[in-house]
């Protein structure tokens, strides 16, 4: 059974996953596409993010992505990672700066 | 084509094996990306051909057998590089290649282009025997008792698709070295073999189980003092099928030999084999002289030949150009031919990424392969590469060569000779980020000859329990630890791979990233200021004791 969910103030889920076809970390936006940019993630309240994130799951082979689940961010413009490893993926390697997911269209 | 020097020459019956073995990994890639395979059904057979999910991208593991490539190999992997991934690949502490950004889809065109140069990506993941792992300087080293690349060889061929071993309870990984120089890190092994002389002349080998790093630190213990030749592969068939037998395969963190070795202890462990032995079929397993032969008939000896003043030469050039004498003095090693000398170029440059090269220095360093040692490279388990017979009145040209291409950098055996994991900037288990702290390091102690003057003095970083960055075994150690979405470095101290192998020892809690640098940096201080005449890091520490360091190290917190 998935763990409950706790957020802090000011904090919202989002959804991710990794492509199928490259393994690029993606992010699930509002319109059921996803996306390399972690500023076009839908923000989710804890209480829907649970439905949205089965209905996801359900329909991963079809969008092709792998292994969803939900992380926490702070609720800014653009959305902010609250662990490092989430902000990596959201961003990129840190020693590779030229790799900076924001570079790419 | 001529047979390489160093490596095993493929025959048919090798690649028609691998295109086979391609074709069933290409349809198992179709089936997963049409659905008819899950992603859970999917994830062993893409683990079984070395690709990994990691946290941007897939990463692709490619095996080196015994840690040796010929230039037309090496070359390919810089043209993998560029042309597949991001124009670098990253050298791992398994004498192996990772490459970060693969897409699957291009993964069974990368695996037929790896086998047009009889290389592939197989036993780099799963719980099968992976990769076996050698001496880099096998076949080279003056103190060198057996060359154990033949029975490496010999190992591969019967580990490679093991039908009892493909499944066992977790990874199992081996190391051979025929010096009495420990260059592997046998006893940090699930089974280390060292390989000497017996007194017929034959090699004997003398074996350890049960060694291991990760969450649990073991040091290997010894199982036989003496297996002779014709019984090694019995012997380690025995090993292998009571640990496959007993193993724990209902706890992952329990599943590895060392805790079944430390469980009923290495008599009981040493009785079980015996056992297994009596009711084996040895003659199945007889290693036969005339098989031995048939496989070192496979590899080249290169024809080792120099001027008679070849050592006079290196000597003078040594003595008018100081930098590359410290660059001789720290990063080449005595060869058994006395015009010759092994030369480890180093993938550490100050500030760099350990073990990591651009394609551009890839394909340059198969050229300089070809120019200076015979078209052969060895990759070692601390992420550097070695040229194994250089001619020592040509070892300027290669250095030069290497400084054209940022490769000349001197500090084998240093405090810049950092070996690092890619830590929480690329993999999916890590905690912490390794390869930034080694940054930093390398770049507090970039002055090569400051680095000279602490001496040899080895940091391994790992950016989580698994230790692949092997900090337990580090002179100095960093373990990268989450706390509260902060990064942490819990260090160690007294650790060690060769001979005397020892676990490093906690220095106490573990540091904020941002004051472990200086903490190290304290560390190092402690040591040049009081240690006598002569004695290396291990030495002031063993003499001195941990205290005075914990106290540095901890001065400011």
């Amino acid at each position: 059974m998935k763990r409950p969910v706790r957020l802090e103030p000011g904090q919202k889920l989002v959804l991710t996953a990794n492509r199928l076809l490259d393994g690029r970390t993606v992010w699930w936006c509002a319109d059921g596409t996803w996306d390399l940019h972690i500023g076009r993630a839908a923000l989710l309240d804890a209480d829907e993010a649970e439905a949205v994130l089965a209905r996801v799951v359900a329909e991963a082979q079809r969008d092709g992505v792998v292994g969803v689940y939900d992380t926490a961010v702070q609720a800014a413009v653009p959305p902010e990672p609250v662990t490092v490893r989430e902000k990596i993926r959201a961003h990129g390697p840190t020693v590779h700066p030229e790799f900076a997911v924001e570079t790419e269209q | 084509m001529s047979i390489p020097v160093g490596h095993y020459q493929y025959d048919r019956i090798d690649r028609d094996f691998l295109q086979a073995r391609i074709a069933e990994f290409e349809g198992q890639v179709q089936r997963r990306l049409d659905g008819t395979l899950s992603e859970d059904e999917f994830k062993p057979l893409r683990l079984m051909n070395g690709l990994y999910l990691q946290l941007h991208a897939y990463m692709l593991r490619v095996a080196i057998p015994y840690g040796i490539l010929d230039s037309r190999q090496l070359r390919k992997l810089g043209e993998i590089a560029r042309r597949y991934d991001r124009d670098y690949g990253h050298f791992t502490t398994r004498q192996n290649i990772q490459f970060n950004w693969i897409r699957l889809e291009d993964t069974p065109a990368i695996l037929r282009e790896l086998a047009e140069v009889d290389m592939h990506a197989i036993q780099t993941s799963g719980n099968c025997i992976r990769n076996v792992t050698a001496d880099e300087y096998a076949g080279a080293a003056a103190d060198e008792l057996v060359d154990p690349r033949v029975h490496a060889e010999i190992l591969r061929q019967w580990s490679t698709l093991h039908p009892e071993f493909t499944f066992l309870p977790r990874k199992f990984k081996i190391a051979i070295s025929g010096s009495p120089n420990d260059r592997v890190a046998a006893r940090f092994h699930d089974i280390g073999i060292l390989a000497r002389p017996g007194e017929d002349g034959a090699p004997v080998f003398r074996i350890f189980v049960g060694g291991g790093l990760g969450r649990t630190p073991v040091i290997g213990e010894e199982l036989f003092d003496s297996v002779r030749e014709e019984h090694l592969l019995a012997t380690l068939e025995a090993i292998l099928r009571v640990y496959n037998a007993h193993g724990r395969r209902d706890n992952i963190y329990k599943a590895r030999i060392k805790i079944l070795v430390q469980a009923i202890g290495v008599d009981a462990y040493r009785e079980a084999v015996e056992a297994e032995l009596v009711q084996m079929d040895l003659e199945r397993y007889r290693l036969m002289p005339e098989a031995v032969a048939a496989i070192r008939s496979r590899f080249a000896v290169p024809l080792l030949e120099a001027p008679a003043d070849a050592d006079a030469v290196l000597a003078q050039q040594r003595r008018d150009d100081p930098l590359f004498d410290r660059w001789v003095r720290s990063n080449t090693h005595v060869h058994r031919d006395p015009g010759h000398i092994i030369a480890t170029i180093s993938l550490k440059p100050a500030g760099g990424i350990p073990g990591d090269a651009t394609s551009a220095q890839i394909v340059r360093l198969a050229d300089l392969a070809d120019a200076y040692s015979f078209g052969e490279i060895r990759i070692t388990h601390l992420q550097n590469v070695v040229l194994g017979h250089v001619r020592k009145d040509r070892l300027r040209d290669l250095w030069l060569g290497l400084a054209e291409v940022g490769l000349a950098e001197a500090n084998i055996g240093l405090i810049g000779d950092i070996v690092a994991c890619p830590g929480l900037d690329y993999c999916a288990l890590a905690n912490a980020r390794s390869i930034p702290i080694a940054q930093k390091l390398g770049a507090r102690f970039a002055d090569t000859a400051l680095q000279a003057e602490i001496g040899a003095l080895r940091i391994n970083i790992s950016g989580c329990i698994n230790a692949c960055g092997h900090h337990h075994a580090g002179h100095i150690g960093l373990l990268g630890v989450d706390k509260r979405g902060e990064e942490f470095f819990q260090l160690t101290v007294g650790g060690r791979a060769e001979n005397g192998a020892a676990i490093g020892t906690i220095l106490g809690a573990a540091l904020p990233e941002d004051e472990t640098v200086d903490a190290i940096a304290r560390l190092v201080d402690c040591y040049l200021g009081r240690r006598e005449s002569g004695e290396t890091f291990l030495d002031t520490l063993t003499r001195l004791g941990h205290e005075p360091f914990r106290e540095a190290a901890y001065e400011t917190v």
